[in-house]
């Protein structure tokens, strides 16, 4: 027989549960969920805090993630809520140059959220590799993007992306 | 054509400043909407520069641009210091004329 409710008086919390079926019902779905990364490295202007062009969709539940145009995750209708985002960042540059430091910000609609400053102990490292998270209450039409900064004394600023190095960028809703 | 924070770099240093931080004196953004990149935040003291103050400084933005390049070939061919001292202690000259070599094999502009 199915139980329709159970009543917390009645469970002993120090028991063990051993399910044989499938619980439904319980949890959310952590939808929108998205992960998307750059086909090949992006150019970018030396010292400029410049928008990452993640155009490849690893997964992307809801097309909440403009992969083509604008680069940015924008919150669908009927699912604000807070959001988890995370997002991968290879920078330096592509002709053996001198990297100084990389920064590397998340912007919600438009307007920077924070920077992770990875600098290098002799600050000349050709490439800089850093993990970014951060979370955010976001309402339906919020917009989310990468931008990154590499500063370099020669040669060319890259994102860099590729068949092993991925540059990357995902995230999902945590709770409505 | 010469990154706008070179140029930037050049305009302030032939107006007394010899040092830009980017992360503070001066925010430069690029919204990769194909307009490029553009000055977000001006904080130093002295004017910032107008769009024809900025094209003036492109050749030598150019050239420096090169010369930081030159600069950099150059310290990768010297090799690690350690081993620099090494040669110096062990023969001067033929540490001088591996040197030269590399300069002249990779001249500034």
């Amino acid at each position: 027989m199915a139980i329709d409710k159970i009543q917390s008086e009645s469970i002993n919390l120090a028991d063990n549960f051993a399910f044989t079926g499938t619980v439904t019902g319980a949890g959310e779905s952590n939808t929108p969920a998205f992960e998307v990364r750059l086909s090949a490295n992006q150019t970018l202007s030396d010292a400029t805090a410049t928008k990452a062009q993640f155009n490849t969709e690893d997964f992307d539940t809801d097309s909440a993630y403009d992969n083509s145009s604008n680069y940015r995750f924008t919150v669908p209708s009927g699912k604000a809520g807070k959001y988890f985002f995370y997002t991968c960042i290879i920078g330096g540059n592509s002709s053996g140059g001198t990297t100084d430091y990389i920064n590397v910000y998340f912007y919600k609609n438009g307007s920077s959220q924070g920077r992770l400053h990875p600098r290098g102990y002799n600050h000349a490292q050709m490439t800089y590799s850093t993990t970014y998270t951060k979370s955010f209450d976001l309402s339906v039409g919020d917009y989310i993007e990468i931008y990154v900064l590499v500063d370099t004394t020669s040669g060319t600023p890259v994102i860099m992306s590729g068949s092993d190095l991925r540059s990357s960028f995902g995230g999902y809703r945590v709770k409505s | 054509m010469a990154n706008l924070s070179t140029k930037i770099k050049m305009y302030c240093d032939a107006n007394g400043v010899s040092e830009v931080d980017f992360m503070k004196n001066v925010m430069l953004q690029d919204d990769s909407d194909g307009k490029g990149a553009y000055i977000k935040e001006w904080n130093l003291d002295i004017a910032q520069p107008t769009d024809a103050q900025l094209s003036a400084q492109e050749t030598a933005a150019n050239t420096e641009e090169a010369n930081n390049q030159v600069r950099s070939t150059r310290k990768a061919a010297y090799g690690d210091i350690g081993e620099q001292l090494d040669e110096i202690y062990k023969d001067i000259d033929a540490w001088k004329a591996r040197i030269k070599s590399i300069k002249d094999t990779n001249p500034k502009g």
